[in-house]
């Protein structure tokens, strides 16, 4: 049952004389074949995909937006996580399509590279791996901040000059990095434990909050406008909190080493969309009722603990305490994993030096292509910037989900002999169409702060390209 | 000669395992598909370790495949980058039809083997893999049994005898073919014990019991105890896996 790879015909070489590696001759359920009686084993199921799919987005929308999300858009916030999901799985179907076209490591970068040409792949690829590195920097000052709330609430406040979630999201940095390289414990399964566990607390609380919420327990919610702020800040708030939904891509960033990939990749993408958007809406609701959103916008990126005090007291503080160490911590692990794979799949196609990708004797980890995502991740982090980390990492990622719905329409348009997708979405060309205008319409609600730096690192990427990539050329048969 | 027993020979190929003295010859009727494997932790991605260790790992394999042919074995030989090596080797038995799995380990000058028999099921197989690998040597093949609760002295007796017939019937000369039985509480330690006294071990592939998940396979414990080579002969793959991996092709 081979399936016929892409055809492609890597060729050219960088400025340092290197030539992007040999395309693989099949794909299969179990494996990635290469010539030579040379397999790459796949080893990541069903659960494994939904594990890295909602992992890494559940940690953001629940745990860090929903008190800045209200302050902006008020109750209405639920809608812009609404408008998020809706983007976000307008993206995932021509992600699944693609990716079960081109099961191969990289995402959306490889399907881009292969089907637009090397220098949007160039600009999507750095685009990838720095967006990835914007999300974890995110994630981990949202952990620094679940950290001080522990320490606050078993009374040990830190006085020290600088801010102390900041230095503990610096902490838990080199922490992440050094274990990525120096550790060798299956972390897969761990990730799927983590994640089992937080989706279990999460239903017990938010069914809780919801019936409360809906008068069952005879408490009183403050009625609210539910557009407080007005419309437009609905929009921008959706571009603020869209963060929260960039796991999905990290599934077809792994597409290489999914089991069965025709079946399990589109599972895995568009189920963890659809997972996370209800409980991202659900929590919302929830949050506001609680509180009303004025009172929520106050509490900060903690402020989901203090929903769970005021609903459940302080044993329902603790359990949100928890599970959000939990989520930030897999998230901003999730993203540091991906942001490797991302360098390595650059080096694999000579975009950047092969000795990025290089696997490190002793522990067989890559080394350098972990520390090329730790090392930024930590001056970002420094940077304490929350709404603009954010926004950048959703800028990279809008580009990229934007270019695959053209990816995809171009490839249906021309349909190349090889292209044999096992899943192929409904709707097109509209619905990619609409995905794609979508994608590029939201970041124009942003700060112009994440505008221009998003600006300047495609611009910065671009010039990498027309530098470094010499006569490489990854577009395929189209 | 009858048909070659495939026989599968895994190597962790870049962790310094080698092909272990007299493994070559001991499989010098046998069609080996060498599978040399590395695994690697879940950070790095499969292709990332082949770009940089696949010419290292397939020079050893070219050394091993030498050594295969110039024995008389016939060769397949794969390398597989892994996360998961336990899947890695079942889908390898699935794939090539593999009758046995070898457990590698130093067998010099082997002179006897023990044959370890459980019970009917699987007879067939244990048969074609001790006759198609030894039918023209003059090693030592001694059936063993350890009589379990229950079980008669004729039935254990029908059970070795059926299985010498067989082999005979496959070629083996009856005059090399020994029997011998024990009776002990713990089956599997008597089988280690009594296999030090032999150079080589076949055995049958275990059923996964509720044990198994506390103290291992005990094919496996097997293998760690017994300092030679250790031949687990597979079941027979479950009809319904063949019948999926048909309607898939």
């Amino acid at each position: 049952m081979d399936e016929p790879a892409v055809d492609v015909e890597t060729t050219g070489e960088n400025v340092a004389g290197e030539r992007p590696e040999d395309e693989p001759e099949a794909v299969t359920d179990d494996v990635t074949a290469h010539d030579d009686e040379v397999e790459l084993e796949r080893t990541i199921g069903l659960v494994g995909g939904l594990a890295i799919g909602i992992g890494t987005m559940i940690g953001a929308g629940i745990f860090v937006f929903p008190g800045l999300a209200a302050t902006e858009a008020g109750p209405a916030a639920s809608l812009s996580f609404t408008i998020g999901g809706v983007i976000a799985l307008l993206v995932a179907l021509p992600t699944s399509e693609l990716a079960t076209a081109m099961p191969r490591s990289g995402g959306g970068y490889y399907f881009i590279s292969r089907s637009l040409g090397t220098a949007y792949g160039a600009i999507v690829g750095i685009g990838l791996w720095l967006g990835l590195v914007f999300a974890s920097a995110f994630y981990l000052v949202g952990l620094g901040h679940y950290v001080v709330a522990v320490l606050a609430e078993i009374g040990m406040g830190l006085s020290i000059p600088v801010a102390p979630h900041v230095v503990l999201g610096l902490t838990f940095g080199v922490i992440l990095t050094a274990l990525s390289i120096g550790g060798t414990e299956n972390t897969a399964s761990l990730q799927n434990i983590i994640v089992v566990v937080l989706l279990a607390i999460l239903t017990g609380f938010l069914t809780y909050g919801s019936l409360d919420a809906v008068g069952v327990f005879g408490r009183q919610t403050a009625p609210e406008a539910f557009f407080s702020q007005g419309f437009f800040p609905v929009l921008t708030t959706a571009a603020l909190v869209f963060t929260s939904y960039l796991g999905f891509a990290q599934v077809a960033t792994v597409a290489g080493e999914i089991k069965q990939p025709s079946r399990n990749l589109p599972r895995a993408m568009i189920g963890s969309v659809i997972v996370v958007t209800v409980f991202y809406v659900v929590t919302i609701f929830v949050a506001t009722s609680a509180f009303g959103a004025d009172a929520l916008g106050r509490f900060g990126e903690t402020a989901m603990v203090e929903v769970a005090r005021e609903l459940l007291g302080l044993p329902g503080a603790v359990l949100i305490l928890f599970a959000g160490l939990l989520a930030t911590f897999s998230s901003a692990n999730a993203s540091i994993l991906s942001a490797s794979r991302s360098v390595y799949a650059l080096s694999r196609d000579a975009l950047l030096p092969r000795r990025a990708g290089q696997v490190n004797l002793r522990y067989g980890t890559p080394h350098v292509a972990l520390l090329m995502a730790g090392g930024p991740i930590l001056v970002l982090v420094a940077t304490d910037r929350v709404e603009v980390l954010a926004e950048v990492a959703s800028f990279l990622h809008l580009v990229m989900y934007g270019l695959i719905c053209v990816a995809l329409i171009v490839l249906r348009r021309r349909d190349p002999e090889w292209y044999d997708p096992r899943y192929r979405m409904p709707g097109v060309p509209a619905l990619p169409a609409v995905g794609a205008v979508a994608s590029f319409a939201l970041i124009a609600f942003m700060n112009p702060t994440s505008i221009v730096v998003g600006i300047v690192i495609m611009l910065v990427s671009y010039l990498w390209y027309r530098y470094y990539a010499g006569t490489v050329e990854l577009k395929g048969d189209i | 000669m009858t048909d070659r027993p495939s026989v599968l020979v895994p190597i962790r190929v870049l962790e310094g395992e080698s092909l272990p003295e007299g493994v070559p010859e001991f499989l010098a009727n046998a069609h080996v598909v060498l599978l040399g494997y590395h695994a690697i932790p879940d950070q790095t991605a499969p292709g990332q370790a082949r770009m940089q260790f696949e010419e290292r790992a397939n020079r050893k394999l070219d050394q091993f495949e030498t050594a295969f042919n110039d024995a008389g074995a016939t060769v397949e030989r794969r390398l597989v980058f892994t996360h998961g090596p336990q899947k890695t080797i079942n889908r390898q038995i699935i794939e090539h039809d593999c009758l046995a799995v070898l457990v590698p380990n130093a067998v010099p000058t082997p002179e006897d083997v023990l044959v370890a028999v459980r019970g009917t099921v699987g007879l067939d197989r244990l048969a074609r893999v001790v006759g198609g690998l030894f039918d023209d040597s003059d090693l030592g093949i001694t059936l063993y049994h350890v009589v379990g609760e229950g079980e008669t002295d004729e039935d254990v007796e029908m059970l070795l005898d059926s299985l010498r017939d067989r082999l005979v019937d496959l070629g083996v000369g009856a005059d090399r073919i020994g029997t011998r039985t024990d009776a002990a509480e713990e089956p599997l330690d008597r089988i280690v014990d009594t296999a030090e006294e032999f150079d080589a071990v076949v055995m049958g592939e275990s059923d996964p019991t509720l044990a198994t998940f506390v103290f291992g396979m005990p094919t496996d414990r097997v293998a760690e105890r017994f300092l030679g080579p250790v031949l687990v002969v597979q079941r027979e793959p479950p009809k319904e896996e063949a019948e999926e991996e048909a309607a898939e092709e």
